[in-house]
C-alpha cells in the first residue's frame, strides 16, 4: 500500500501522511543520542558520538557539534552530510543579517530560516528531506537564552530541556523527571552527562564517546575607553561565548561527578 | 539647497526638527510640507536632499526613462520630492514588513545599518536616491536614545546633536556651546529654538519649521 | 570634492617593530571642511592579531568593513581557525579587484603576526595591487605628511613601548598638517602576548 506514496516526497497517503518525511524521522531516531538543557547561566548541548575508532585519524574538531554564529550553536542528530549543506546556509544567512543589520540575528529567525530549507524539500518533488534533526542553542538580547529543536519536516520547537536521536523518549523522561527551573550550567552538564549514560548503550563513559558544549556569557572584558562610533565599530560585543569541549575537558567533568562510581555501586 | 534640519538627543529623548519648505532652486512653493516620518513607535525621520547632486542624479534617471514616461512625470520640482519621499517610504514598508514577519520591532541601530546599506547600493546603481537623513529612536531594549545622520552616499555617524542642510552653517555653533550630555527635554526644546532662531537670524532663505520628540511613550509632536 | 578620496578624510598607518606590530587612525568623519564625528575609527580587529585599516571614503570604509567582517567570520566557522594576515591580504586584494570598473574609493592597510608571531604589514590601492613593505605603511588623505613623518622617526626592530611612541608621533604630527584628518586617534600595538589598545587625545581643531 505505502509503495505507492513514499517514492515521491509530495503525496500525501490517503491517511495524510508524508511517508518519506518519516522515514527520514525514523533514520533519526538510529543517530547518536543529543541532548540539551537550558539553564538560568547558559545552555549545554551534549551529543554520543557512534562511531569511535583508533584508527580514526581525529583532527580534534567536532563531529556533530556546529557553531553557527557567535551567539548561536547547533547539535546534529541524522545524516551528518546532509546537516552540513543546512549549516552553511545557516552560517550564511547569520553574517548576511549581521552585515544588513549591523546586529546578531536573532536565535528564532536564524531557526526558521532553516527549517523553511527543509520544508521545501518536504514538498518540491523528486527530491527527499533533510534527515536531520537539529538542537540549538543560543542567546539573543530580547530572549536570552534559547533552546530549539527541529526535525526533517520543517517544523521547530522552543524547549528547556530535551533530546533528539536514538532513544530520545526515555532521555526525555529522565530529562522531566530531573530538571529543575533553576538550574545552573554546571548543575545542567552534570544532568546531561547522567542523561547520557542511562540512555547510552555501552558500558563505560568516556570523553571519547561524548561530545560537548556550552553557550555561556561572559563578563566582558574592561570596555573599551573610547566611545568608538558603533557605525563602524560594529554592535555591542556581546559577551556569549561559546564553547566546544575537548576530550580532556569532558574526561575531567566525568570524573568530577563520580557518575561512574555510582554505576559500579549500582551494580 | 532649500533643506534644514536639526536633531539633538539627551538621555531618553531624541528632538528631530526639520524644516517645511518644497520648492526648487530659490524658489519656494510650499512652506507647509511634512519632512519628518515616523517609522515606527520608538524610530523617525528627518529627510531632505541635496539640490545640486539632485537635478544632475535626476536628470539622469528621466534619460533612463522613455520620452512618454519623461512627459508624464511632470516638472521637476515633483520629481524631486518623490524621489526622496519614495525613499522613505520604501524605508516604511519594510521596517514594517521585517514587525509583521519576525513580530518584532526593529531597534533604531540595525534599522540605521538597513537605511545606510539601501543608500550605498542606491549610490552605485543607475539611478541613485538623493537623499540625506536625520535618523532619530528610542531603544526600548537598552533604554538609550540614538541620533543617525546618513547622507546620500551612504555614510552613517552616530551623533549626541546633528544638523542637516543650510543648519550646517549656522547652528552647529551653537549646539556645541549649549549640548551637554545629560541635557534635560527642556534645555534641548531651548537649544532647538535657538537654532531656529539662528536660521531665522542668519540665513536669508524663510524657513518654517515643525518638530518631533521620540522618547519611550513613542512620537509626539512638539511645537515650537 | 570630486575626489572621493578626500571628501571625508582620515589617515591610518602601521608599522612593524621586533616581534610586534602597531597600527593606528584617526577617528575623524567629515564632510569636506565640516567635521560631522570625531568617533569615526577606521581600524578594525579581524583576528587576536590581525587588523585591517580603511581610508577613503566614509561609505565605503563602512561596506568594507562589513563585508570583510563577513567574509572573516565566515572563515573562522568553516575552517576552524584565524585568518592569517597574509590571507586576509589576499583576500582584501581579490575583493577589491572585484570591483576593478566600479571600484571602492578606499585605501587599505592589513597589519598583523603571521604563524609563529611573524609581523606582517601590507597596503594596498584601490583595486587591490598590494604594496608589501618591510618598514611601515600609510594611507589616507595625510599620507603625504605620514610618509614624511615616518621616514624621519622610523627605526627597525623598536620593542613594543617604543614602536607605540613612534606611530603615535608620526600619526600625530602628521594629522596636524592635514585639515581633513585628525580629531582623536586609536593606536593598536599587537605582540604575540597581548594587544593594547590606546585612545589618542589630540588637537581638537
Amino acid at each position: 500500500m505505502s509503495r505507492r506514496y513514499d517514492s515521491r516526497t509530495t503525496i500525501f497517503s490517503p491517511e495524510g501522511r508524508l511517508y518519506q518525511v518519516e522515514y527520514a524521522q525514523e533514520a533519526i531516531s538510529l543517530a547518536g543520542t543529543a541532548i540539551g538543557i537550558l539553564a538560568k547561566d547558559g545552555v549545554v548541548l551534549a551529543c554520543e558520538k557512534k562511531f569511535t575508532s583508533k584508527l580514526l585519524d581525529d583532527d580534534g574538531s567536532a563531529e556533530k557539534l556546529y557553531a553557527l554564529n557567535d551567539n548561536m550553536i547547533a547539535a546534529v542528530a541524522g545524516m551528518t552530510a546532509d546537516a552540513s549543506i543546512l549549516v552553511n546556509h545557516a552560517r550564511y544567512a547569520a553574517q548576511k543579517y549581521l552585515k544588513t543589520y549591523n546586529e546578531q540575528m536573532p536565535c528564532e529567525m536564524l531557526i526558521k530560516r532553516v527549517c523553511d530549507i527543509k520544508q521545501g524539500y518536504t514538498q518540491h518533488g523528486g527530491l527527499r528531506p533533510f534527515g536531520v534533526s537539529f538542537l540549538y542553542a543560543g542567546y539573543d538580547d530580547k530572549y536570552q537564552f534559547q533552546l530549539f529543536t527541529s526535525n526533517p519536516s520543517g517544523n521547530y520547537s522552543g524547549w528547556r530541556a530535551t533530546s533528539i536521536g536514538a532513544n530520545n523518549s526515555a532521555a526525555q523522561t529522565l530529562l522531566k523527571k530531573d530538571y529543575k527551573d533553576d538550574l545552573s550550567l554546571e548543575e545542567a552538564c552534570q544532568l546531561a552527562v547522567k542523561v547520557l549514560l542511562k540512555t547510552m548503550d555501552s558500558q563505560n563513559l568516556n570523553g571519547e564517546k561524548l561530545e560537548f558544549a556550552t553557550l555561556s556569557l561572559n563578563k566582558a572584558e574592561s570596555a573599551p575607553e573610547s566611545t568608538g562610533n558603533e557605525a563602524t565599530r560594529g554592535p555591542a560585543t556581546d559577551e556569549v561565548t561559546h564553547r566546544i569541549w575537548r576530550e580532556q575537558e569532558i574526561d575531567e567533568l566525568i570524573k568530577k561527578l563520580g557518575v561512574l562510581d555510582e554505576k559500579k555501586e549500582e551494580e | 539647497m532649500a533643506d534644514c534640519s536639526f536633531g539633538i538627543t539627551g538621555k531618553d529623548f531624541v528632538l528631530l526638527a526639520s524644516d517645511q519648505s518644497a520648492g526648487r532652486s530659490i524658489i519656494k512653493m510650499k512652506s507647509d510640507e511634512n519632512k519628518i516620518r515616523t517609522l515606527s513607535p520608538g524610530l523617525a525621520l528627518a529627510f531632505g536632499g541635496e539640490p545640486g547632486e539632485f537635478t544632475s542624479l535626476g536628470k539622469r534617471r528621466l534619460m533612463g526613462g522613455t520620452s512618454n514616461e519623461l512627459a508624464k512625470r511632470g516638472g521637476e520640482s515633483d520629481m524631486i520630492k518623490r524621489d526622496t519621499n519614495n525613499f522613505v517610504d520604501y524605508v516604511e514598508r519594510n521596517l514594517r514588513l521585517y514587525q509583521i514577519r519576525n513580530n518584532t520591532e526593529l531597534l533604531p541601530a540595525p534599522a540605521s545599518a538597513f537605511i545606510r546599506k539601501e543608500l550605498a547600493n542606491s549610490i552605485r546603481s543607475r539611478s541613485p536616491y538623493a537623499v540625506n537623513l536625520l535618523l532619530g529612536g528610542y531603544d526600548k531594549v537598552h533604554s538609550e536614545a540614538h541620533l543617525y545622520s546618513i547622507d546620500l552616499y551612504g555614510t552613517k555617524a552616530i551623533l549626541p546633536y546633528a544638523a542637516q542642510g543650510l543648519g550646517i552653517y549656522v547652528a552647529l555653533s551653537t549646539m556645541d556651546k549649549y549640548w551637554y550630555p545629560d541635557i534635560t527635554r527642556d534645555e534641548a526644546v531651548e537649544l532647538l529654538k535657538k537654532c531656529v532662531a539662528e536660521v531665522k537670524l542668519r540665513l536669508a532663505y524663510q524657513f518654517t519649521f515643525n518638530a518631533i520628540v521620540i522618547d519611550k511613550e513613542g512620537v509626539k509632536n512638539l511645537p515650537l | 570634492m570630486s575626489d572621493p578620496f578626500s571628501i571625508n578624510g582620515g589617515a591610518a598607518v602601521a608599522m612593524v617593530g621586533k616581534d610586534c606590530i602597531a597600527i593606528a587612525c584617526d577617528t575623524r568623519l567629515g564632510s569636506q571642511s565640516l567635521g560631522l564625528a570625531n568617533n569615526f575609527e577606521k581600524v578594525f580587529q579581524m583576528g587576536k592579531t590581525t587588523f585591517l585599516g580603511l581610508t577613503g571614503l566614509a561609505t565605503d570604509v563602512i561596506t568594507l568593513r562589513e563585508d570583510f567582517r563577513l567574509k572573516n567570520n565566515l572563515y573562522k566557522l568553516r575552517e576552524e581557525r584565524e585568518m592569517e594576515p597574509k590571507t586576509l591580504a589576499n583576500l582584501v586584494s581579490t575583493s577589491l579587484y572585484e570591483r576593478r570598473f566600479g571600484p571602492y574609493f578606499v585605501s587599505p592597510i592589513v597589519a598583523g603576526l603571521g604563524k609563529g608571531g611573524q609581523p606582517f604589514i601590507c597596503g594596498f590601492d584601490l583595486i587591490g595591487c598590494i604594496d608589501f613593505a618591510k618598514d611601515f605603511i600609510v594611507s589616507g588623505t595625510a599620507s603625504d605628511q605620514l610618509y614624511g613623518t615616518c621616514e624621519s622617526l622610523y627605526e627597525p626592530n623598536l620593542e613594543p613601548e617604543d614602536l607605540f611612541e613612534t606611530i603615535s608621533q608620526a600619526l600625530l604630527n602628521a594629522v596636524d598638517r592635514d585639515a581633513l584628518s585628525g580629531w582623536g586617534a586609536v593606536v593598536y600595538v599587537v605582540t604575540k602576548e597581548k594587544v593594547v589598545r590606546r585612545v589618542l587625545r589630540t588637537r581638537q581643531d
